[in-house]
């Protein structure tokens, strides 16, 4: 088989100033890749159609969906997968896993920081304006002790590369980041459709992550418990990411509970069971902050269990991720990130951040409005790819509402540079070929306490609109499986 | 001489239909401090449920309700008993340095630890128009202005009930000019904030006067650190310095961190709560 009778990329367009994933830049397949181009190219267009279809109506059958927020109605979709794998290889894997870890790292003493000593800001290295004006800060958090010293346990570093063929940073998630259980289920999908690949790489295993995420839970768990009980929260079926609660609760083989299975009774908190009650101690909360105790914070909630709050401050049951911790998942405490690395680690950062403006500084505000239609216009506070703005896609009187709206309330917004993300062949229904399309990379990263744990791959989000360059499953991205090469 | 109380606390819930399940959290036991001594207390509730005392995010005592069967009307009853010591709100002396200190009070220090104190929070924040609103005089000592300013507010605001409720912005009180203790103190301490001291917002009881068994809801005053002094009470509702006759229970950066009561509560239909507070003094012999 020789690359002269390969079909599958005959009509692959390939553009300038994109940085392609498969091809070198003399526009030969990289080797990484070349393996695999040629067992694809042993089949037609039309079987890996066939295949890749296949692999989707095993998505549809396995109830593996999510659902889409639209003012009018929510609607449920599978997550649009293409058969056609991304491959990093293990030099530059080491790259994003170093730089994973000393990120989360960097963000979990970051955390510890604000919320008892505040050196960081007292040293004038960040403003006082991350804690003061953050939805997310919790008074409540000031002086706590977290099990292990542990905040952040699950992050979600969300990387791309640009055309200069450097990985950057666009974003920690360290709420409840979602994604996980696709790149499993990619993989299974995979597998299932074209095993025989496989036989030709060594590819690191993802099924792994739910034994590692219990482990490393296991590890900060309350004193003077023995084997902690796990559960994981959810805030239940209409949940966007319910399919992946579940998944998590089933791979670890630990309780999916939603508020009302659980009570707390005399600061210990318990979980309904038909043996009677049963002590919890450690609680994978898939619910934010404002919902997970009524009485502490939003009293409107009904997601979350009474009074969980108090239980969790007198050190009786672990809570992941800490109560707070998102006050650190804010676009601005983002832009801090080199020199929050530096401060607590020592260290120069090892992945790159994106150059960022902070639209709530006059001399940056003023460089924002008159290049708006250069930059990307991000909320600070949203999540899932909601309200950002791509300046050089917008009309002028677009542009101008976006002016108005970053003029009204600067606090709330930041801008950056557009970053061109890198392509990687897609395999497109309509033209029936492969096209290139942007793609991102979300890592998963689990501290424990002294252990730590990235997934080798990861969830690799794919723009299936031509050009577009937001990657997340809510604005209609897909995703492909993602292989870390052994060393 | 020290003053003993017993504060007794009422509240009655009824519903129109059954409720199924709720849950209650009651911050209302006098706290333990330099001016106040907590003897006992005693919660009991109609249904027999259990009382869980336990400490919210704040770090107060507070007291659970969890009922494990169906009703329609509870009843709660707490008495606490409180020794207050007698003290000398101007116990202090103050240096001539006025400038140096309103220097102190800009430092970054300074507003890092007493951040969450100086932060505008949806009940203390001054609407965009404040002309007419009160001004320091930054030639006077900050305890001069903040006496000013309890002047100031219980001049500019006339006390009145069931005109507002606890959800009224500072927008409605400063254009109405009428409100309670709450809309007092959160008025108060959004202007003692606006000139970076730190103010919290208290909650608590009230004796009103000596030999005076007085029944009243709950009460709320403020405190404000003063450098070279501490922490300091001011009531802006009576224009006084909070003294012997204000016990506290709680505080917070306003009235939402300091709720009496909060519950989730399982039910449909109507209902109706009712509180009462009797504090009764004595002198201890």
């Amino acid at each position: 088989m020789g690359s002269i009778k390969n079909q599958m990329f005959s009509s692959y367009q390939k553009s300038e100033g994109l940085y392609d994933e498969i091809h070198d830049s003399n526009g030969e397949i990289k080797a990484i890749y070349k393996k695999l181009f040629d067992i694809y190219g042993e089949h037609s267009i039309k079987d890996y159609v066939k295949l890749n279809d296949k692999a989707k109506s095993s998505f549809f059958n396995q109830g593996i969906t999510f659902q889409v927020y639209d003012k009018k109605k929510t609607q449920e979709k599978i997550f649009p997968f293409d058969l056609f794998p991304r491959i990093i290889g293990p030099k530059e894997w080491e790259i994003i896993e170093k730089g994973a870890i000393q990120r989360s790292k960097a963000l979990n003493l970051f955390l510890w920081d604000i919320y008892h000593d505040k050196r960081i800001i007292k040293q004038g290295i960040v403003p006082m304006e991350l804690i003061s004006s953050s939805v997310n800060y919790l008074d409540q958090m000031n002086g706590i002790d977290p099990p292990g010293g542990i905040y952040n346990h699950i992050s979600g570093t969300d990387i791309i590369k640009h055309n200069d063929g450097n990985y950057y940073v666009l974003e920690d998630n360290i709420r409840c980041p979602s994604g996980v259980s696709y790149v499993i289920c990619n993989r299974t999908a995979l597998k299932r459709a074209l095993f025989g690949v496989f036989n030709h790489y060594k590819t690191c295993s993802v099924t792994n992550y739910a034994e590692n995420l219990l482990d490393l839970l296991e590890t900060v768990k309350p004193n003077g418990v023995d084997v902690p009980n796990v559960v994981v929260i959810t805030p239940g079926m209409y949940n966007s990411a319910f399919y992946e609660h579940s998944y998590l609760a089933k791979t670890m083989g630990v309780e999916l509970v939603e508020g009302r299975d659980l009570f707390v009774e005399n600061d210990f908190v318990y979980m309904k069971t038909i043996r009677g009650p049963e002590r919890v101690d450690v609680i994978y909360r898939r619910i934010d902050d404002a919902f997970i105790d009524p009485l502490e914070f939003r009293p409107d909630s009904s997601l979350g269990v009474p009074g969980l709050f108090a239980a969790y401050k007198k050190g009786n049951v672990t809570l992941a991720n800490a109560p707070g911790t998102g006050v650190a998942d804010d676009k601005a405490v983002y832009t801090y990130m080199p020199e929050i690395i530096k401060y607590y680690l020592k260290e120069e950062p090892i992945l790159n951040n994106v150059r960022t403006f902070h639209c709530s500084r006059p001399d940056e505000l003023k460089y924002v409005l008159e290049h708006i239609s250069e930059l990307v216009i991000k909320p600070v506070d949203e999540a899932g790819g909601y309200g950002i703005s791509i300046g050089n896609r917008l009309s002028k009187k677009e542009l101008d509402q976006v002016r108005e709206q970053v003029k009204a309330s600067p606090r709330k917004y930041v801008a950056q540079p557009i970053m061109s993300l890198s392509v990687h062949p897609t395999y497109i229904d309509s033209s029936r070929s492969f096209e290139q399309r942007h793609v991102d990379l979300r890592t998963f990263t689990v501290l424990g306490k002294e252990k730590e744990f990235v997934l080798k791959g990861g969830l690799t989000r794919v723009a299936l609109q031509k050009g577009n360059l937001i990657v997340n499953s809510s604005q209609g991205g897909g995703s492909k499986d993602t292989w870390v090469l052994q060393k | 001489m020290p003053l003993e109380y017993a504060i007794t606390y009422k509240a009655e819930n009824t519903y129109e239909n059954w409720v199924s399940d709720a849950h209650w959290q009651f911050l209302i036991v006098p706290e333990e401090n330099s001016s106040q001594e907590l003897i006992s207390t005693d919660f009991t509730n109609s249904l027999n449920a259990i009382n869980e005392p336990s400490i919210n995010g704040y770090g107060f005592q507070t007291i659970r309700v969890h009922p494990k069967k169906s009703f329609k009307n509870i009843t709660f009853e707490a008495t606490s008993k409180v020794i207050k010591k007698e003290v000398n709100p101007f116990d202090f002396s103050l240096s001539d340095h006025h400038h140096s200190i309103y220097r102190h009070i800009e430092s970054l220090e300074f507003k890092v630890d007493y951040e969450s104190f100086l932060r505008k929070t949806y009940f203390t924040t001054i609407p965009e128009n404040d002309s007419g609103l009160f001004r320091f005089n930054r030639f006077l000592s900050i305890f001069e202005n903040l006496r000013a300013l309890n002047q100031w507010t219980y001049d500019h605001i006339f006390f009145k009930t069931e005109v507002t409720d606890v959800n009224t912005t500072l927008y409605e009180i400063i254009k109405n000019r009428h409100g309670v203790c709450q809309d007092f103190t959160h008025l108060f301490c959004a202007l003692a904030r606006q000139n970076n001291i730190p103010a919290r917002y208290v909650s608590g009881y009230l004796h009103q006067g000596n030999g005076y068994f007085g029944d009243s809801q709950m009460h709320a005053w403020a405190e404000v650190f003063i450098p070279e002094i501490g922490w300091m009470g001011f009531d802006p509702t009576n224009n006084l310095i909070a003294n012997e006759n204000h016990i506290k229970v709680a505080h917070g950066k306003d009235y939402f961190d300091c709720a009496p009561l909060k519950g989730v509560v399982f039910t449909t239909g109507s209902n109706e709560t009712r509180h009462s507070v009797i504090v009764a003094g004595q002198q201890q012999q």
